[in-house]
């Protein structure tokens, strides 16, 4: 009796923090998954209630390098929320304008690897151009490609420069004009649609009982979206949709996630609009936090991000916890994984967008140990996907 | 706040000391009464575990459980106080909410907590460390 396990991670690109993944096997089949974390744990929260709120910023800041401008935004509505502190109304647009630029961008990085991943690598070159653009815009704004350091309890730390508006309104376009391209190629291509539809299919009531965030679960037919369910900076004053679908398979997370960059686009351009005519300032000053306890929370590309503030008047928090979306998204792998194919696994484990790379492993275990064979994850799916491609184009 | 009658209906005498802000309701329960109020909230009302958060205080381990209604973007926040803190245990709600087997078993792992009748009670974060911390977020407060 011999069992196949084969092991992704702990450090491992595919995923952005080192986790390890351990599928086990039966032939060809995915039959269980048992997930380890813990590898990069950093103490964020001991070291936050050792920090100012303010210097807290740029530290939760360095949570995730992809989606650094979502922790920042959730503490901040929690510290916020200790005393229902205001913001000013072009502090409001130009967080919202940061965070949906920061989507499109995170987004188009995982559109790239997941192209990548299942032999499509025009797609990954090309999704990865488009991103280029908008880090460049970043910079013109903020002074940095990521972390941009923008957010304060009160508003934000910088205005958005003239300068920076006809190059982002350009790119804006781009981004539309190519993103209408891809959705209309991705519904046309038959051998995508064969690769990707009823693969790592999780169940709207799987999507519930895991307590999945994001477009995790707006794929799978939950309705949940913080932008619209509790309308925080100028989310209540513009105009977007939230990208519903019903299916819960990769095919509908890579859909749900292109129209979301549409949906951002348009969210982007009606803040520009307003910001030609929203009156100053960008920050009110805000001199002390009371005693009392405050939940912010924000729609990050992955899904909610939550943080939880917890203090004593002073300047410091006494309790904060932080919840990235991953950390509930992550668990919903083992419903999503079960009874799929190995060649499956690899875009399955990477559609609740964790990171990617192309070195897999398998170990196989005799009996009570032994390493036996070595089998490349990421081949086995672009074989498969080239498998397909013959068998519908001949 | 109006819609705490319409959402903790059925559960009289087990909500204990509260506190109410705009869109926030964080209320004391019983550890008792914790699986009841937890069926309530994420079988009856459809609420969403957002997380769940622990501290230490001076008159005892603090769990907090933030639940997110979703339609209406509110939280409901059962808090469970342990007195106990040589041996704090309680009962797990991974049973009623997968999505809770991680904070769970997080939480233990930090604070100490047992959580009783959890599916899988192994430490999340140092499952394979050699030298695992002992409780790393009780340690500060050591006399």
């Amino acid at each position: 009796m011999s069992k196949t396990v084969v092991p992704v991670g702990p450090f491992h690109p595919l995923l952005e923090e080192a986790e390890f993944f351990r599928l086990h096997v039966d032939g060809e089949t995915v039959t269980d998954i048992d997930v380890d974390i813990g590898y990069m744990h950093r103490g964020h929260e001991f070291i936050s209630e050792r920090k100012t709120f303010t210097q807290s910023i740029f530290l939760v800041e360095r949570i995730c390098g992809i989606c650094s401008t979502s922790h920042p935004i959730a503490f901040v509505h929690a510290v916020e929320d200790v005393d229902d502190v205001d913001i000013p109304i072009r502090a409001a647009y130009i967080r919202t304008l940061i965070g949906e630029l920061e989507r499109i961008h995170s987004h188009l990085l995982w559109l790239g690897l997941a192209g990548h991943f299942i032999g499509y690598d025009t797609l990954w070159m090309w999704a990865w151009r488009y991103r280029e653009p908008i880090l460049e815009i970043f910079e013109t704004i903020t002074g940095n490609r990521n972390h941009y350091g923008m957010m304060r309890v009160g508003g934000v730390a910088r205005d958005v420069p003239p300068e920076a508006v006809p190059p982002l309104l350009e790119t804006l376009e781009l981004v539309e004009r190519k993103m209408d391209m891809i959705a209309k190629a991705a519904a046309d291509d038959p051998v995508l649609r064969t690769r990707l539809k009823g693969v790592g299919v999780l169940s709207r009531q799987a999507a519930v009982d895991y307590c999945a965030v994001g477009p995790t679960a707006r794929a799978s037919g939950v309705a949940i979206d913080v932008r619209k369910d509790e309308p925080k900076d100028a989310y209540g004053l513009v105009d977007f949709k939230v990208i519903v679908l019903e299916n819960g398979d990769v095919y509908d997370k890579l859909v749900v996630r292109i129209l979301e960059i549409v949906e951002s686009v348009k969210i982007v351009r009606q803040c520009l609009e307003r910001l030609k005519t929203a009156p100053g300032p960008i920050l009110n000053d805000v001199k002390e936090t009371s005693a009392g306890e405050g939940i912010g929370r924000y729609e990050a590309p992955r899904g909610e991000v939550f943080h939880y503030v917890r203090t004593d008047g002073s300047n410091r928090p006494l309790r904060h916890k932080v919840r990235a979306p991953s950390y509930v998204n992550i668990p919903t792998c083992a419903a999503s994984c079960k009874g799929i194919p190995l060649a499956d696994a690899l875009i399955t484990l990477a559609s609740v967008d964790p990171c990617y790379c192309c070195t897999e492993r398998a170990i196989h275990i005799v009996g009570e140990g032994g390493v036996r064979a070595q089998v490349d994850l990421a081949q086995l799916s672009r074989q498969k996907t080239e498998r397909l491609r013959r068998e519908i184009h001949g | 706040m109006a819609e705490r009658n319409h959402f903790l209906d059925g559960l009289e005498g087990k909500i204990g000391r509260t506190a109410a802000k705009k869109g926030r309701l964080y209320f004391e329960v019983a550890v008792k009464d914790l699986h009841d109020v937890v069926r309530h909230l994420f079988l009856g009302q459809g609420c969403r575990l957002s997380t769940a958060s622990a501290m230490e205080m001076r008159r005892g381990l603090e769990v907090l459980y933030h639940f997110s209604h979703d339609a209406t973007g509110r939280y409901y926040c059962p808090r469970v106080v342990l007195t106990d803190l040589e041996d704090p245990k309680m009962p797990s709600i991974a049973p009623i909410i997968k999505g809770a087997e991680w904070i769970e078993r997080e939480i233990s792992e930090l604070f100490g907590i047992v959580f009783e009748g959890h599916p899988w009670p192994e430490r999340l974060l140092t499952r394979d460390h050699p030298h695992p911390p002992d409780r790393p977020l009780r340690l500060r407060r050591k006399p």
